[in-house]
């Protein structure tokens, strides 16, 4: 079954190779033939991949440990979950995940790409297959996950205990769709470059794949968060390590390029710029790969890291960043420019969103790649930190979040700020008031706390407000109003759920930071403590005994107002004799949507323990607002209007399309 | 305005963007970034008072002495100089005598290194990068 | 052989999956801008939804259908420039057969680089089904653990597996192992001193406060327990407390029979404490066994401790040729030879060191006098 698993692997590689040439001649020749071998290769190609990474599967889960990539990262006592998770908790693994990504999505292109041009659907399998080539070949050379080991030893090395956790489960693999997913947008861009022209059904396919990375995408990024939060003991959610950083630039761009393909798909205008972002979001998200697996960069979680892989993933970068900005630069004069609008349009307040959502990938980059730079030029070692971005993504979001409420109001071609800022009057004023209440109430000299505040509230009701006024509700009798409600297009819902998500998301930010309470002691068993009016006490440590780890769980319990017991909190520190190697298992109890947070320090002489607790209020807002986000994406997508138009061969159907139910 | 003035003072006032960002950009990265020493680089490098920088080296052995509550402190060393370190908070899981950590902070008064943050990944064979390069440098440290 | 047979078939899908669409029938499939213009129709549609349900203004509406109009009216002009290509038919049916060729070629090629066809899968519930007799001890530790993960509550399997454990050095194991043990066992002697060892040995041989209790607790069950006797002698040594741990020891070498394997590292670790207390001052200087040697003494078979011990004693020899003049030296020679059974050597010493420190010196007849105590006499 290993073997099995290897020799498809390498066919797999075989096909990319055939996908990567044939159907491209086939298009540039006209032959049509040529052309159709990249469906069939494609899903074919899919097939084998996963044959393949379920052959590592199944190594992992029968502990095969004559496979050494088993052998380093598995363990047989571990549960059952975490040796299928381990199948990707690691280097190669996760490559062979990202290549099954990759397949799939191409499989997809194949299979729901009968309604494209003829042309168009092989160049961008052929991208596709191009992709697809360079990262087999990667790990086939540098990181094959089907290396043997003989004779095989007794025990695996157990996977890196950090990683044993549910978030891992999913994380990474979200992540990868979406880093992969923008990889079709990237294709469709090369593909429209290498034909000199940008079919209308360009921007229609490009803009659901968009979306549908940027769904995914949210999900890891908010599900990575989450992860560091609770499995790190540091109480922090955000560090602007590399690699959150890296995971971070191809979303500012692929939101960037999210809203620049409504324009292009609406008004076909910015079709230049919208190709440039689709290269550069997927460059992005090489990038990204390749800041994690090289090791060029400090992180606190990245995984082991080789030179010689960073080498070759630094070809695999220049040769497709530099390839297709070269491909843009030589094509983009030669594609029509589209239509025009005046600066104060939904497209004008596109424009400008693009602008700083650029700008702001831009400055993370500079930020995640200037202390390469000083060393490599001076010799200086530097680091760039949270201070930094604070500063400028800061600096740089905020007129976003504040022009944000008005870009959906905005009419396109010519738009009335006027008329659209009376219409945000409420919520503007529910802004101002949530401002005054903080300032006034909670904290005097919190202005900049409060003025957060406010600006996520001005998000909420923003949001609301576009739905309300689409739907016509207090203009209309209410009857109606909710029937129109109800029949407005997915994308309008879309928007707002999603502007409405990123409100919660920053008020959890702003709420955690500027409130959370904090409190660093030792504690004997019995002691008790307060926390932001909240009493704890500690209950002393347990041994515990897990499957493949020894732990002391300290039993914390949150004492009631009236003196009862009303939560236990175990927050406990985890041994893991394979690797050698302790973990902090943090104690988090959800209350509303603030947290509780209790993380273990290490034990004294006289048997007291280093705490270290916090309360932190609204603190889960920051990743229901990124799962908010999710759903506002998924809304937009099921927007029948995203459906691509077929050709007249069936013609039957977009007939139907044309008649809504509502009529 | 005719449409070509108009054009042009939309790329002029695109322009002054980015302008700002990137002056915003690079005098962020001139007051924000803090540097990485190691001790025996301390002796050549001037710090104004309080400024931030990170201190990277072994924990030296045997010199981890925890004090009130709280409070621990140990030596950072790169086998040439050492340096004591205050830190006021629960250490990472991987903190050893004679691992490499990174800590983030400022130089006291007395000379004392206090650091809010220390770092040690979660790897058992983690060295951080600058500490290994410092330390293979000077000859006192070799990958195995 | 199945490896084989999968391994073809999968290589002639692949090559199916290129050459199916080149000799399938050439589609005749409609041209660029068919395509555009249904998604034009699309849109022109959605218009018409949109102003239906009063989301734009009539206005605006208008507007927009003739943009869409005048799209339509260039993709018509459009159409008529497209480039047409010409294929040479021949160019086409080569690279047609070079790719249905290159997926066996790359693959068989490429697989018989990196592939270790003849190695089988190796599950580790099968390794272990396989007969106990085959086994390595590893294989036999394993398929213990994987029995203990499923049945954590088996004492036996703990008890088992502890001194196994404690054997191979795996001593984090061996206390986990022995506390299960004396959890689902209950406590006795062995199991406590088990423990205690193991705890010893996981601390690099310190006795720590927990592996005393463990001892303690050991000899409340048998009063005379021989490895909780020595361990706790070995923790007063190293709380510097060296008289009492001598005569521990020598308490305990009193009570041991004959042939107790734990004679023989007793009367070496207490030939080692008395020659700390006798040679106190220059304490760090004294030669002979270190503390690890010690340790390591008490870890190893009897043979190996017996070789270990006699290297020890020839050094001290050696070093007393050169440097006769050590009263306490010679002493520990002849304690040494005796504790070996080497009674014609330690006549020999005897005689040499009397020679050498002088009949009638103090020191000589003190050397005479310790003699006598072990019951030899240098008139023999």
């Amino acid at each position: 079954m290993v073997e099995i698993g290897h020799f498809a692997l390498v066919l797999a590689f075989a096909l990319s190779l055939v996908q990567s040439l044939v159907p491209l001649f086939g298009a540039r020749s006209g032959n049509e033939r040529l052309m159709a071998v990249g469906g069939p290769v494609a899903v074919t190609g899919f097939g084998l991949t996963a044959l393949s990474f379920l052959a590592l599967a199944s190594a992992y889960l029968q502990s095969d440990f004559s496979v050494v990539n088993v052998w380093e990262n598995s363990h047989s006592l571990q549960p059952m979950l975490y040796k299928f998770t381990g199948t990707w908790g690691n280097h190669e693994g996760s490559m062979l995940l990202w290549v099954l990504i990759l397949t799939f999505f191409g499989a997809l292109v194949a299979a729901f790409g009968a309604n494209l041009p003829a042309t168009l659907r092989a160049n961008v399998l052929a991208v596709q297959g191009w992709i697809g080539a360079a990262f087999f070949l990667f790990i086939l050379t540098t990181s094959n996950p089907f290396t043997r080991l003989i004779p095989a030893p007794i025990e695996g090395r157990d996977l890196n205990p950090v990683l044993q956790d549910v978030g891992l489960a999913i994380h990474p693999p979200l992540l990868y769709l979406g880093y992969v997913g923008f990889s079709v947008c990237f294709s469709f861009a090369v593909a429209a470059l290498i034909d000199g022209k940008i079919d209308a059904a360009w921007a229609r396919w490009v803009r659901p794949w968009t979306l549908a990375a940027w769904v995914f995408l949210t999900g890891g990024i908010a599900m990575g968060s989450y992860w560091a939060y609770y499995e790190l003991g540091w109480g922090g959610f955000w560090f602007w390590d590399p690699v959150e950083n890296a995971s971070f630039m191809p979303w500012l761009a692929g939101t960037a390029l999210l809203h620049s393909a409504i324009v292009m798909e609406k008004r076909s205008a910015l079709k230049i710029w919208t190709l440039l972002l689709a290269i550069l979001t997927f460059s992005l998200s090489l990038l990204g790969t390749f800041l994690v697996r090289s090791g060029v960069l400090t992180s606190v979680h990245a995984f082991a890291t080789d030179p010689s892989r960073g080498i070759f993933i630094l070809c695999i970068l220049t040769l497709f960043i530099g390839g297709s900005l070269a491909l843009f630069a030589l094509r983009a004069g030669s594609l029509t420019a589209g239509g025009i609008f005046q600066p104060i349009s939904r497209e004008g307040s596109l424009v400008l969103n693009n602008l700083f959502l650029t700008t702001a990938a831009a400055t993370v980059l500079i930020g995640t790649l200037y202390p390469l730079l000083l060393e490599a030029t001076t010799g200086d070692k530097i680091s760039v930190g949270a201070p930094f971005f604070n500063l400028t993504f800061g600096a740089l979001m905020v007129p976003v979040l504040l022009l944000i409420p008005f870009g959906p109001l905005l009419a396109w071609k010519r738009g009335d700020i006027f008329a659209a800022a009376q219409r945000l009057m409420v919520a503007f004023g529910g802004a101002l008031l949530a401002v005054l209440v903080t300032v006034l109430f909670i904290d005097k000299a919190a202005v900049f706390t409060a003025l957060g505040i406010g600006i996520a509230v001005w998000l909420v009701l923003g949001a609301l407000t576009d739905l309300a006024l689409k739907s016509g509700i207090g203009n209309v009798p209410l009857k109606t109003a909710i029937s129109r409600f109800v029949g407005l297009p997915g994308s309008v819902f879309g928007t707002a759920i999603a502007h409405l998500g990123l409100g919660l998301t920053l008020l959890g930010i702003v709420s955690a930071v500027s409130f959370e309470s904090e409190r660093i002691l030792t504690m004997h068993p019995g002691d008790t403590t307060e926390v932001a009016g909240r009493v704890v006490r500690f209950d002393g440590l347990h041994p515990f005994q897990g499957p493949n780890f020894t732990e002391d769980r300290g039993r914390f319990v949150l004492v009631g107002p009236d003196g009862k017991d009303k939560l236990e909190v175990i927050s406990s520190k985890r041994f893991y004799p394979a690797r050698r190697m302790p973990t902090t298992e943090a104690g988090i109890k959800t209350m509303g949507f603030s947290q509780l947070y209790v993380s273990l320090g290490d034990e004294q002489t006289d048997g007291a323990v280093v705490v270290r607790m916090w309360w932190k209020p609204l603190v889960t807002l920051i990743w229901l607002g990124g799962l908010v986000m999710m759903v506002g994406g998924t809304v937009s997508l099921t927007d029948r209007r995203l459906r691509v138009g077929a050709p007249a061969r069936r013609s039957a159907r977009p007939a139907d399309k044309a008649r809504p139910v509502t009529t | 305005m005719t449409r070509k003035r108009k054009r042009l003072s939309i790329i002029g006032v695109g322009a002054a963007f980015l302008i700002a960002a990137t002056a915003l950009t690079f005098y962020a990265l001139g007051q924000k970034a803090s540097y990485f020493f190691m001790p025996a680089d301390l002796q050549t490098a001037t710090l104004q008072p309080g400024q931030r920088i990170r201190l990277g080296g072994l924990v030296e052995k045997g010199s981890i002495v925890r004090g009130q509550g709280t409070q621990v402190s140990f030596g950072v060393t790169d086998h040439e100089k050492s340096v004591k370190v205050t830190y006021n908070g629960i250490l990472p899981d991987l903190f050893r005598e004679d691992q490499g950590v990174i800590t983030e902070g400022s130089f006291g008064p007395d000379g004392v290194f206090i650091a809010d943050s220390v770092l040690a990944k979660h790897d058992e064979n983690y060295m951080p990068k600058e500490v290994a390069e410092g330390l293979k440098a000077k000859g006192v440290w070799q990958e195995n | 052989m199945v490896f084989w047979f999968i391994a073809a078939l999968l290589t002639l899908a692949a090559s199916l999956a290129v050459l199916m669409p080149l000799a399938g029938r050439s589609k005749n499939d409609s041209s660029g801008g068919a395509h555009d213009l249904e998604v034009y129709r699309d849109q022109l549609a959605e218009l018409d939804r949109d102003a239906a349900r009063g989301l734009i203004q009539p206005t605006d509406a208008e507007q927009a259908r003739a943009e869409i109009a005048r799209r339509i009216i260039r993709l018509g002009s459009d159409d008529k420039q497209q480039r047409i290509f010409t294929s040479s038919v021949s160019v086409a049916r080569s690279l047609g057969v070079a790719a249905v060729l290159a997926v066996p070629l790359i693959s068989w090629g490429l697989y018989s680089i990196l592939g270790s066809p003849d190695i089988p899968s190796q599950p580790l519930r099968e390794r272990l089904a396989q007969n106990p007799a085959d086994s390595s001890v590893d294989e036999l530790i394993a398929r213990a653990e994987a029995h203990l993960a499923g049945n954590p509550q088996d004492g036996r399997g703990w008890d088992v597996l502890a001194p196994v454990y404690l054997r191979i050095g795996r001593y984090d194991q061996a206390v986990t192992a022995y506390r299960n043990a004396i959890r689902l066992q209950g406590s006795t002697a062995d199991r406590e001193a088990g423990l205690g060892e193991a705890i010893t040995d996981a601390a690099d041989g310190m006795v720590s406060a927990e592996a005393q209790q463990a001892f303690e607790r050991a000899l409340r069950l048998e009063k005379d327990q021989p490895k909780s006797r020595f361990y706790l002698a070995t923790a007063l040594v190293q709380d510097g407390k060296i008289q009492e741990a001598a005569s521990a020891w020598e308490a305990m070498l009193a009570s041991l029979p004959a042939d107790s394997p734990w004679r023989s590292p007793t009367e070496a670790a207490l030939a080692e404490t008395q020659k700390r207390m006798t040679g106190a001052p220059v304490a760090k200087a004294a030669p002979g066994p270190s503390k690890q040697d010690m340790e390591a003494a008490a870890s190893m078979s009897p043979e190996d401790r017996k070789a270990m011990i006699e290297t020890m004693v020839a050094k001290l020899d050696e070093k007393l040729r050169q440097n006769p003049h050590d009263v306490e030296g010679w002493q520990r020679l002849l304690r040494s030879y005796l504790v070996l059974g080497k009674n014609d050597e330690a006549h020999a010493a005897l005689k040499r060191g009397i020679e050498a420190l002088g009949a009638t010196t103090e020191d000589g007849k003190k050397f005479a006098e310790f003699a006598a105590t072990l019951g030899l006499s240098a008139t023999e």
